[in-house]
C-alpha cells in the first residue's frame, strides 16, 4: 500500500468519494458539450477540412503546389513531420517513463497525454506520405515480396528507418493506450442503461472487450502496463534520434551533426509538454476537469519544460562551438548564415521562444499560474516549429557551391495543409475528450486514498 | 444437494483486503474478486502466482530481434543482396557486420514491434478479452465503487454470510440459480 | 432556247407507265404516315416492342455507349509497308549536311530515327548553341503548313501562276530581292537565271548586324570588299576591341583555334586583351579586360596605332604596347565597330605588325557576312520613291531586324508585288502578298561555301512536314524549272567532285581561284578623344538567341545566358556604380527570385518603355548593354512578346533613360555570383603554372595513423570494385571551357528535358541536367579580411559582391556520378544505385519521390519534376505539341510527374557503345566514347572515356597535375573531374 508524507499537497482536490471519481469521469461521456467545445470543434473540423483541400489540390497537380525549389527539396512538409513526431513524445514519456519513476502525479494526465501522443503521430505520419512525388506508390517503402524484380528496401536509408521506427511508435503506443482504457470503458459501459442509451451501451460493450475486472486480470494488467511502459521508453528515445538521423548522417553543413539525437530527443520532450499543458488547460474548461487537472500537474511539468529548455539551448550552444571548432569553413558559414543571413528572424524566433522565453518558468508565480502557463506553451510551441525550419530550410538553402544557393517561401497550399493538420489534430481530441473517458479513473482510484484531499483532512483531523 | 453462490460486496479496498486474509486464514475457497482498480497485495493474499507476461515479453523481443536481423540479412547482404548485388553509395554490403551500424536502428524497432505487439496479444487471449465480449462481473457497480467477492457454499449459508458481515462486507447478495 | 427534246429515264417512262406518272405526282412524299404506326390503339398495342421494350432497348443503347465510352484509347503504330533499307527501326542513321539559316553556318551529322532527325552533331566545324537547337525548329508548329496568298491560305500552282504573271509583266520597275548573305553557290548562279529572265532585278544582301566597317575598310585597303580569316591558334597576343569573337561576332568558328592556343601543356599561352563595354563572352575568357565606352572605342584603337609606331599613345594601353610590339606576325587586333574609319586603322595596326597572311588570312577570306547597309538604304529610298515594283525577300526580316523598320514598313506599300519566302509568317511576311515559305535545312537539299575554298553540302533528312518548298525550288519554277537536287548535283559534278563521297562526307574543298588583292594602302586617319559623359548604349547578341531568327525556339529561350544566368528575356545592363546613380536596383524577393527597377529609355526618336535593369558586373560606368534578336511579334506562341525589340537602337551611341515605377520580375537561375572565397574553380597563373604544373591544386590532407593523406585515401570500409570492366569518366577543362552553354543544348535534345518555362525558372526550378555556372571575383578575400581585421560577418557579406571589372570563371556541372554518393545511400526505395562502371544511375519507375536524394546532393545536380512537363497545357512547349514532340529521343524516357532525374552520362549512348564493340567482336575505341556535351563541345573541354582503358585520353588528364575533384574534402570520390583554370597574367 502506497504511503506518502503529510505535507505534500493533494492530487485530487474537493473531498472525492470513488462513486464521485466515476461519475466526473464519465459526465463528459454522458452529458451534453457546452458551447466552448462546439465553438472549438467547429473552428477545428472548418481548418481540417481547409487542409484536405490543399493535399488534394497537391496530390493532384504535383508538389510544384508548394513553395520548394531544385535547391530546398524540404521544408514545411519535414517541419512539420519533425514538429508533430516531437509533440507526440511528451505522451509517451508521461504514461511510460513517469510510470517506470512510479511518479503518481502522472495518472490525472496521461490519458490525455497518450492522446495526443497518437493524435500528434497521426498528423506526422500525414507529410511523409503527402510530400512524396507520387504518393500513390507510398506502399513501397515497406518490404513485402513482390514481383517488380524482386525489388526491396535500401536499409541504409534514415528514411527507411523512419518508416519502422514512426510505424513501431504509433501502433505501440496505441495498443499501450488502449488496454489502459480498457477498465474505464467497461466503468462507463456499466453505467450505461440498456433502455435509455442502447446504442452507445452496445458501443461501449464493444470497446471494453468485456472486462470484469477480475484479481487475476487487474494483476495481469499491471504487468502488461509497467513492461509496456519498459518498451515504450526506449521506443521514445529512439524514434527521435532516427528522425535526427535523416539530417545527422546526411552531408549537409549544418545536418551533419553528431549531437543530433539527444539534441532532438530533448527538443521533442521540450515541445511534447508545452502542448500538452496546452491541451490539458483547453480540456480542463472544456469539459470541466479543475478537480483533476489541478495547478500542481501544470507546475511539474512547467518544471520539465524549465529543464529542457535550457539542455536545449546548451545544445544550440554547443552546435555553434563546434561549427567554429571545426574549422571547416562550409560548417562555419553554415551557422554564421544561421544567425546572421537572410532567415536571421527564423533563427531569433527559435532563440527566443526555446532558451529565453522558458526561463520565466524560474519564477515561481508564472509557473503555478494558468494563464502564464498556456501563454507560455503556445511560445514554446512556434519556437519548436521554427527550430526544425531553422534546420532545414538554412542549412539547404546555402550549401556548398554558391551558384546553387535560393530562397524559400510557402505558397498558401503549404500553409494550408500545415493548418489543416492542427485541424484535424484537435479534431480528433475534443472528440476523444467527448467519447473517452479522459482521465485513467481506475488508477486515479488507487491514489484515492494516498493524496486525495478527503482522506488528507481525515489525517489531519 | 444445493450449492449456492454468494456475493460479498464491499466498499472499500482495505477493508476488502483484511477479509480476503480472514477468510483464507479460515481456508475458504475464494471463487473470485472483481474490483474496479487494481488493489494492491490482492493477488499476494488471494495466493495468485506470479504471472508470466514479462517473460513472454522477452521472448517476442528476442524473436523480433532475429526477424529484423534475418530481413536486413536477406535483403541486403546475402539473399537478394548475392542474386542482385546493389552498390548503395559505396557502402560495403559484403559482409553484415561491415553494414553492421546501419542496421541497428530497424533491428532494434522490430524488437519493440513484435515484444509490444505480440504481448498485448496474449495478454487479450488470456484474459479472454476481444471486442464482442460481454461482462462477467455479476454486479455493474463493480467497475464503480464496489468490490465484490465471489464465494460458493454448500449446504448452510447462514455462518458464511455471518463470517462476511463480520468481516465488513456491506451486503451479501446470492446468485438466484432458478432463472438459468 | 427553248428545247423541245424529251429525255426518257428508263423504259418504265418510255413506255408510259403509270407507275412513273404516279411517283412524279408524289416525288417527296409531305404526310409520313405516323397515323399509320401510332394513330390509332390497337395499331399501337399490336407492335410487338410495348413500352418495357422500349425502355429495355434504352437501358441497352446507353450502357452500350458508356460501354463504348469506356474503352482504352488506341494507340496506333503503322509499320512500314515497304521498309526503305536504309531505316532498321531502333538504329540510328547519321546523314552529314550543313545548317545555313542566314546567320549561323555549320557542317553537320544529322541524327536521325525512323526518319526523324533528333540531334545535331558536329561534323568537324565548331557550331554553337543554336545550331543545336535548330533540330526543334524544324518541328516548330508555328511554321507556315502552305503559301499565303495576301495571309489566306493558298496553293503553290496558284501562288506560282500569279506571281510569274505579275513579274513578267513588270516593265521599267525594278524587282529587288532581298536576302541574308548568300553563302550557297547555286543559289547565287539561279538568282542570276532569274535575273535574266525577268527585267532589272537588283540582288541586295543584308546582314541582322552589318559587317561593313570591316567589308569597306578591307575594299579600300585591299580593293576587295571581303572580310579575312583569322587563325587564333598562331597569334600570341590577342586584342580585341569589343569583338566578341567567341560568342556571335563574325563566324563562329574562332573558339575550337582560340582554345588551341591556349593550350598551357607546352609552357606557351596566347595572351588576350579585351576592351569592351559590356561583358561579353570573349571579355570573360581574356586575360586582361579594359572597361572602355563605346566613344572611346576608334580613340583608343588610333592610340593603339600611334604606340606602335612609337608615338605617344594612352596609358590604359601601356601592357597591350609592350605585348604587341613583341609579338610582331604573331598577334590579332579586332574592332566590332562598323565604322569604315575604325576598321582602316584596325587594318592598318595589322599591317604594321605584320600579321597579314599570318594571323590574319585575307587570301582565304570567309563568306559569312556579304551584307551592304548602304545597298540596303539605298533599297529602301527607292521603295519609298516607287522604283520598286516587286520586292522578293528571303532568309531575311527587316520589318523586325532592320534599324529603319518603320520606315521600310512604310515604304512596303508603295510595292506592286510583295513576296516573301520565309518559313514562318514573320513580321515581314505578314505585310506580304504572297509568302511562299521555304523549307527547314533539315529538310532541303542545298551547298553553302562559308570560306574561300571550303564548302559543304546540305541534304534533306526527312521529306517536308508542311506543303512547304525551299527558296531554290521556287526560284527554278519562277524561272520554269524544277528538280533543284539534279540541278544541284549537275552544277556540281561540273565542277569535277565525286557526288557519293562528297554526300557522305559532307564537306569538300575546292581549289578556288585566287582573289588578286592590291598590295595593302594605309588610308587610316587618326581619331581624337571625345571624352562625354552621358549614358552609352553599346547592342549586344546573346549567345543563346542572337538575331531573334529562332526566337521561337523556346529550347534557347531557357537557355540562361552565360553571364547574367538570367533567360526568357532581354534587359538593360548597367553597372554597380551607374545603378546607383539612377536609383537602380536589383532585389531578390521572398522565395529567392529577382526583381528589378525598370526604365524608359529613349535615343533620338527611338524609345521604349518600361523596360527592365539588370545590374551586371563588368559593365563600363555609364553605359548600358541591351541584347537584340528579342521583342517578337510575330515568332509563334514562344518567342512572342518575350523581352523588346532593340534593332532601333542599332547606331544609336548615346540614349538618355529616365526610372519609371514598378517592378519586373527576371528569371535569374543564379542569384549568388561569388565563390565566396571557397575552393571550387581552382585557378593558377601560367607562370606559377610552368613553376608547377599542380600550383593551384591544393588538396587538403588528414593526419591519420598513416600520416598525412588526401580525402580519397581514407576510408572506413573496403571500397567496391571499379578496376574490373569499364569505369566512366569525365573531364572538364576549365581553361579550355568558354562557357558557351552549346553542351547545355546538345543535353537538353539528347535527353529529352523538359522546357519548364519563365516562371518556373524564376522559382529556380530548372530542369537542365548540365548548367554552367558563373563566378566572378570579389574585391574582399579572406587574406584581405585577415590584414584589414575585418570580422567574419562583414568579410562574408562583403564577398556577395562581385568586383566592378571581376574575372570570370566558367564551371559547367552536371551530376558528378560520385563512387560514395550520398544520394544512393538515403534513398528508402533503392531507387538510385551504382553501377559497376562508377556511373549513378536513376530508376525512374521505382523512384517515389522524396527528394532525399536532392537534399543530400553536395553539388545540387539532381532534378525534380515537380509538375507533369509532357502533355500539360500549363507548359505548352515542345513537349505539349504533336510535332514538338517528333524530337524526342526514343532512348530516353519522357520522365513522368514526381520523379527526380539527372545527368545519366547520356547511358544510351554508353550502351549502344556497347553493344556495338560487342556485334564487331572489337574492343571499344577511345574516340568513339562520347556524351551529348563531350561530342558537342566545340573546345574539347569535356572529354569522356573509359578510365580503366590506360590509353585513353581521360586516364590521361586523370592523372594530370591539374586534375581535381569538386569538394573533394567530402570523398564522395566523383567520377566527374576538373582540370585547374590558368590564366595568363603578367
Amino acid at each position: 500500500m502506497h504511503k506518502e508524507s503529510e505535507i505534500r499537497d493533494p492530487l485530487i482536490l474537493g473531498n472525492k468519494t470513488y462513486h464521485d471519481i466515476t461519475r466526473d469521469i464519465a459526465r463528459p461521456v454522458e452529458g451534453k458539450a457546452n458551447k466552448y467545445w462546439w465553438i472549438l470543434f467547429g473552428l477545428s473540423v472548418f481548418l481540417f477540412l481547409w487542409g484536405i483541400g490543399c493535399m488534394a489540390y497537391t496530390i493532384g497537380t504535383g508538389i510544384g503546389a508548394w513553395g520548394l525549389n531544385k535547391t530546398v527539396n524540404w521544408a514545411w512538409d519535414i517541419t512539420n513531420f519533425v514538429w508533430w513526431i516531437g509533440i507526440g513524445h511528451a505522451g509517451t514519456l508521461i504514461s511510460a517513463v513517469l510510470l517506470l519513476f512510479r511518479q503518481k502525479w502522472r495518472m490525472a494526465i496521461n490519458r490525455s497525454a497518450e492522446a495526443m501522443t497518437i493524435f500528434g503521430v497521426v498528423q506526422a505520419g500525414i507529410f511523409p506520405l503527402i510530400h512524396m512525388g507520387r504518393p500513390w506508390l507510398a506502399y513501397w517503402v515497406f518490404p513485402f515480396p513482390n514481383e517488380y524484380g524482386p525489388l526491396w528496401q535500401n536499409f541504409n536509408s534514415p528514411l527507411l528507418w523512419d518508416v519502422f521506427a514512426i510505424s513501431t511508435y504509433l501502433t505501440v503506443s496505441t495498443v499501450f493506450w488502449y488496454i489502459g482504457l480498457i477498465p474505464d470503458f467497461a466503468m462507463i459501459r456499466d453505467r450505461m442503461s440498456k433502455t435509455i442509451s442502447p446504442m452507445k451501451k452496445k458501443l461501449y460493450t464493444l470497446l471494453a472487450f468485456g472486462w470484469s475486472g477480475r484479481a487475476k486480470h487487474w494483476q495481469r494488467f499491471e504487468e502488461v502496463s509497467l513492461v509496456l511502459a519498459g518498451l515504450a521508453t526506449p521506443l521514445v528515445f529512439s524514434v527521435h534520434s532516427i528522425v535526427s538521423m535523416d539530417f545527422a548522417t546526411s552531408v549537409i553543413p549544418g545536418w551533419h551533426t553528431t549531437i543530433f539525437p539527444p539534441y532532438f530527443v530533448l527538443g521533442a520532450l521540450f515541445s511534447g509538454f508545452a502542448m500538452v499543458e496546452t491541451l490539458l488547460i483547453i480540456m480542463r474548461k472544456v469539459v470541466n476537469m479543475e478537480a483533476y487537472i489541478t495547478i500542481k500537474h501544470i507546475e511539474y511539468m512547467n518544471v520539465i519544460i524549465l529543464f529542457t529548455g535550457s539542455l536545449v539551448g546548451t545544445a544550440y550552444i554547443t552546435e555553434l562551438f563546434m561549427a567554429w571548432y571545426s574549422g571547416v569553413a562550409f560548417e562555419q558559414y553554415a551557422f554564421l548564415n544561421r544567425a546572421t543571413g537572410p532567415y536571421w528572424w527564423a533563427y531569433a524566433a527559435m532563440m527566443s521562444c526555446n532558451v529565453i522565453i522558458p526561463q520565466l518558468y524560474w519564477i515561481k508565480s508564472i509557473r503555478t499560474s494558468f494563464i502564464a502557463t498556456f501563454i507560455l506553451s503556445i511560445f514554446v510551441n512556434i519556437g519548436m516549429w521554427f527550430e526544425r525550419f531553422v534546420i532545414i530550410v538554412t542549412s539547404l538553402h546555402r550549401d556548398f557551391l554558391p551558384s546553387s544557393w535560393t530562397m524559400f517561401s510557402p505558397t498558401f497550399i503549404d500553409i494550408g495543409i500545415f493548418l489543416g493538420t492542427i485541424g484535424f489534430f484537435f479534431t480528433l481530441f475534443l472528440m476523444y475528450a467527448r467519447t473517452f473517458p479522459v482521465v485513467a479513473q481506475a488508477e486515479l482510484k488507487t491514489i484515492l486514498k494516498s493524496s486525495g484531499s478527503e482522506y488528507k483532512n481525515k489525517t489531519h483531523e | 444437494m444445493n450449492k449456492k453462490v454468494l456475493y460479498a460486496i464491499f466498499d472499500d479496498e482495505e477493508i476488502l483486503l483484511e477479509s480476503v486474509k480472514v477468510l483464507r486464514s479460515k481456508e475458504i475457497e475464494i471463487e473470485e474478486v472483481y474490483s474496479p482498480f487494481p488493489v494492491h497485495g490482492l493477488d499476494v493474499a488471494l495466493g495468485f502466482k506470479e504471472t508470466r507476461m514479462a517473460i513472454t515479453a522477452f521472448i517476442y523481443g528476442c524473436i523480433g530481434l532475429s526477424f529484423g536481423g534475418l530481413l536486413i540479412y536477406y535483403i541486403m547482404i546475402s539473399g537478394v543482396g548475392k542474386s542482385w548485388p546493389m552498390n548503395i553509395g559505396g557502402k560495403p554490403n559484403f559482409t553484415f557486420y561491415q553494414n553492421f551500424p546501419a542496421f541497428v536502428p530497424i533491428m532494434f524497432e522490430c524488437t519493440v514491434l513484435f515484444a509490444g505487439h505480440l504481448m498485448s496479444l496474449t495478454y487479450f487471449f488470456r484474459n479472454k478479452l476481444y471486442p464482442g465480449a460481454t461482462t462477467t462481473s455479476p454486479d455493474p457497480r463493480t467497475t464503480d465503487d464496489k468490490f465484490l467477492m465471489e464465494i460458493i457454499v454448500e449446504g448452510d449459508d447462514n455462518k458464511m454470510r455471518k463470517l462476511l458481515k463480520e468481516t465488513g462486507a456491506s451486503e451479501i447478495n446470492e446468485k438466484d440459480t432458478n432463472n438459468e | 432556247m427553248k428545247t423541245t427534246k424529251k429525255y426518257w429515264k428508263g423504259l418504265a417512262q418510255l413506255h408510259d407507265d403509270p407507275i412513273v406518272e404516279k411517283l412524279a405526282q408524289n416525288e417527296f412524299v409531305e404526310n409520313l404516315p405516323v397515323d399509320e404506326f401510332l394513330g390509332d390503339k390497337e395499331n399501337l398495342s399490336s407492335t410487338s416492342s410495348s413500352r418495357r421494350d422500349f425502355l429495355k432497348f434504352l437501358g441497352f443503347s446507353t450502357a452500350a455507349a458508356t460501354l463504348a465510352a469506356c474503352e482504352t484509347p488506341i494507340v496506333k503504330s503503322i509499320p512500314y509497308l515497304v521498309k526503305p533499307d536504309e531505316i532498321i527501326p531502333g538504329v540510328a542513321n547519321y546523314y552529314a549536311s550543313t545548317i545555313y539559316d542566314g546567320r549561323d553556318y555549320a557542317s553537320v551529322l544529322v541524327k536521325t530515327r525512323e526518319g526523324r532527325p533528333i540531334k545535331i552533331e558536329n561534323n568537324g566545324t565548331c557550331s554553337n548553341s543554336r545550331v543545336q537547337a535548330s533540330v526543334l525548329s524544324l518541328y516548330d508548329s508555328a511554321r507556315l503548313k502552305h503559301p499565303l496568298k495576301s495571309s489566306e491560305e493558298s496553293n503553290w500552282r496558284t501562288v506560282d501562276y500569279e506571281i510569274k504573271e505579275k513579274l513578267s509583266n513588270i516593265k521599267d520597275g525594278k524587282i529587288a530581292l532581298l536576302t541574308s548573305t548568300i553563302l550557297s553557290p547555286t543559289i547565287k548562279q539561279l538568282i542570276q537565271e532569274f535575273a535574266e529572265k525577268y527585267n532589272n532585278v537588283e540582288h541586295v544582301m543584308m546582314d541582322s548586324t552589318p559587317y561593313d566597317g570591316i567589308l569597306d575598310a578591307n575594299l579600300e585597303t585591299f580593293g576587295s570588299r571581303l572580310a579575312p580569316s583569322y587563325s587564333f591558334d598562331k597569334a600570341d597576343v590577342i586584342v580585341s576591341f569589343g569583338a566578341d569573337f567567341l560568342a556571335n561576332w563574325m563566324a563562329n568558328e574562332y573558339a575550337t583555334d582560340y582554345v588551341k592556343g591556349r593550350d598551357p601543356k607546352n609552357g606557351k599561352m596566347s595572351k588576350h586583351f579585351q576592351l569592351e563595354t559590356n561583358l561579353s563572352l570573349s571579355g570573360a575568357n581574356a586575360d586582361k579586360r579594359i572597361q572602355i565606352k563605346p566613344s572611346e572605342h576608334g580613340y583608343l584603337i588610333s592610340s593603339l596605332l600611334d604606340g606602335i609606331k612609337g608615338n605617344k599613345f594612352d596609358s590604359r594601353l601601356e601592357k597591350i604596347v609592350k605585348a604587341l610590339s613583341n609579338a610582331k606576325g604573331k598577334s590579332i587586333v579586332l574592332s566590332n565597330s562598323n565604322d569604315k574609319n575604325v576598321q582602316l586603322i584596325v587594318n592598318a595596326i595589322n599591317n604594321e605588325l605584320s600579321n597579314y597572311d599570318k594571323t590574319i588570312l585575307t587570301n582565304q577570306p570567309t563568306y559569312l557576312k556579304q551584307g551592304n547597309s548602304q545597298a540596303v538604304d539605298n533599297l529602301l529610298s527607292d521603295m519609298k520613291d516607287g522604283k520598286v515594283s516587286a520586292l522578293i525577300t528571303y532568309n531575311v526580316n527587316p520589318s523586325y531586324s532592320y534599324n529603319k523598320s518603320k520606315q521600310f514598313n512604310e515604304a512596303l506599300k508603295n510595292v506592286e508585288l510583295k513576296i516573301s519566302t520565309s518559313s514562318y509568317n514573320d513580321e515581314t511576311a505578314s505585310l506580304m502578298d504572297y509568302v511562299c515559305p521555304d523549307s527547314h535545312n533539315l529538310e532541303s537539299w542545298g551547298d553553302a561555301n562559308p570560306k574561300q575554298g571550303n564548302y559543304s553540302l546540305m541534304q534533306p533528312t526527312i521529306s517536308p512536314l508542311f506543303d512547304t518548298r525551299q527558296f531554290q525550288e521556287t526560284l527554278l519554277s519562277w524561272t520554269d524549272r524544277s528538280d533543284y537536287f539534279s540541278y544541284l548535283k549537275s552544277f556540281w559534278i561540273e565542277k569535277g567532285i565525286d557526288w557519293n563521297v562528297t554526300l557522305h562526307d559532307g564537306y569538300f574543298h575546292l581549289e578556288d581561284k585566287k582573289i588578286k588583292l592590291k598590295k595593302f594602302v594605309d588610308r587610316s586617319s587618326p581619331i581624337k578623344n571625345t571624352i562625354s559623359t552621358d549614358l552609352e548604349l553599346e547592342l549586344y547578341e546573346t549567345i543563346a538567341l542572337g538575331d531573334g531568327y529562332q526566337a521561337n525556339n523556346p529550347w534557347l529561350q531557357e537557355l540562361p545566358d552565360p553571364l547574367t544566368r538570367a533567360c526568357w528575356d532581354n534587359y538593360l545592363t548597367i553597372s554597380a556604380h551607374t545603378a546607383k546613380e539612377f536609383g537602380l536596383e536589383n532585389w531578390n524577393v521572398s522565395n529567392g527570385a529577382l526583381n528589378g527597377s525598370m526604365v524608359n529609355i529613349e535615343a533620338d526618336g527611338v524609345s521604349l518603355q518600361n523596360v527592365p535593369v539588370l545590374i551586371s558586373p563588368g559593365q563600363a560606368r555609364s553605359t548600358v548593354g541591351m541584347a537584340i534578336g528579342y521583342g517578337r511579334t510575330k515568332a509563334g506562341k514562344a518567342g512572342d512578346g518575350i523581352g523588346f525589340n532593340a534593332y532601333p537602337f542599332t547606331g544609336k551611341k548615346t540614349i538618355s533613360i529616365e526610372k519609371v515605377e514598378g517592378e519586373y520580375e527576371f528569371a535569374s537561375i543564379q542569384l549568388h555570383h561569388t565563390m565566396m572565397g571557397r575552393d571550387i574553380v581552382k585557378e593558377t597563373t601560367l607562370s606559377e603554372y610552368i613553376k608547377d604544373p599542380s600550383s593551384g591544386n591544393h588538396r587538403e590532407t588528414y593526419a591519420t595513423y598513416k600520416g598525412k593523406l588526401t580525402a580519397d585515401k581514407v576510408t572506413l570500409y573496403e571500397a567496391h570494385d571499379l578496376e574490373i570492366g569499364h569505369f566512366w569518366n569525365l573531364s572538364i577543362d576549365l581553361n579550355s571551357c568558354i562557357g558557351c552553354g552549346e553542351c547545355v543544348i546538345a543535353c537538353q535534345s539528347e535527353n529529352n528535358i523538359p522546357v519548364v518555362g519563365k516562371e518556373e525558372m524564376r522559382k529556380s526550378r530548372d530542369m537542365h541536367w548540365m548548367r554552367i555556372d558563373r563566378y566572378f571575383s570579389s574585391d574582399m578575400t579572406e587574406e584581405l579580411s585577415a590584414k584589414e581585421k575585418i570580422s567574419m560577418i562583414d568579410m562574408f557579406s562583403e564577398m556577395e559582391e562581385p568586383s566592378e571589372n571581376p574575372e570570370v570563371v566558367f564551371q559547367p556541372i552536371m551530376c558528378m556520378h560520385c563512387n560514395n554518393a550520398p544520394c544512393e545511400t538515403v534513398c528508402p526505395v533503392a531507387a538510385t544505385t551504382h553501377s559497376n562502371e562508377g556511373l549513378n544511375q536513376m530508376t525512374y519507375n521505382r523512384c517515389v519521390g522524396t527528394r532525399y536524394c536532392a537534399n543530400n546532393c553536395p553539388y545540387k545536380v539532381r532534378r525534380f519534376n515537380w509538375f507533369q512537363y509532357s502533355d500539360n497545357d500549363k507548359f505548352d512547349f515542345n513537349m505539349n505539341d504533336d510535332y514538338g514532340k517528333m524530337v524526342l529521343n526514343p532512348d530516353v524516357v519522357v520522365r513522368s510527374r514526381g520523379v527526380i532525374e539527372k545527368c545519366s552520362m547520356c547511358i544510351q549512348k554508353i550502351q549502344e557503345l556497347k553493344l556495338n564493340a560487342k556485334k564487331s567482336g572489337q574492343p571499344i575505341k577511345d574516340a568513339d566514347a562520347q556524351t551529348a556535351c563531350a561530342s558537342s563541345c566545340s573546345t574539347n573541354a569535356i572529354v569522356f572515356g573509359d578510365s580503366n582503358n590506360k590509353d585513353s585520353e581521360v586516364w590521361r588528364l586523370r592523372n594530370d597535375e591539374r586534375a581535381y575533384d569538386l569538394l573533394d574534402h567530402l570523398n564522395v570520390r566523383p567520377s566527374v573531374f576538373y582540370q585547374t583554370k590558368i590564366r595568363n597574367k603578367a
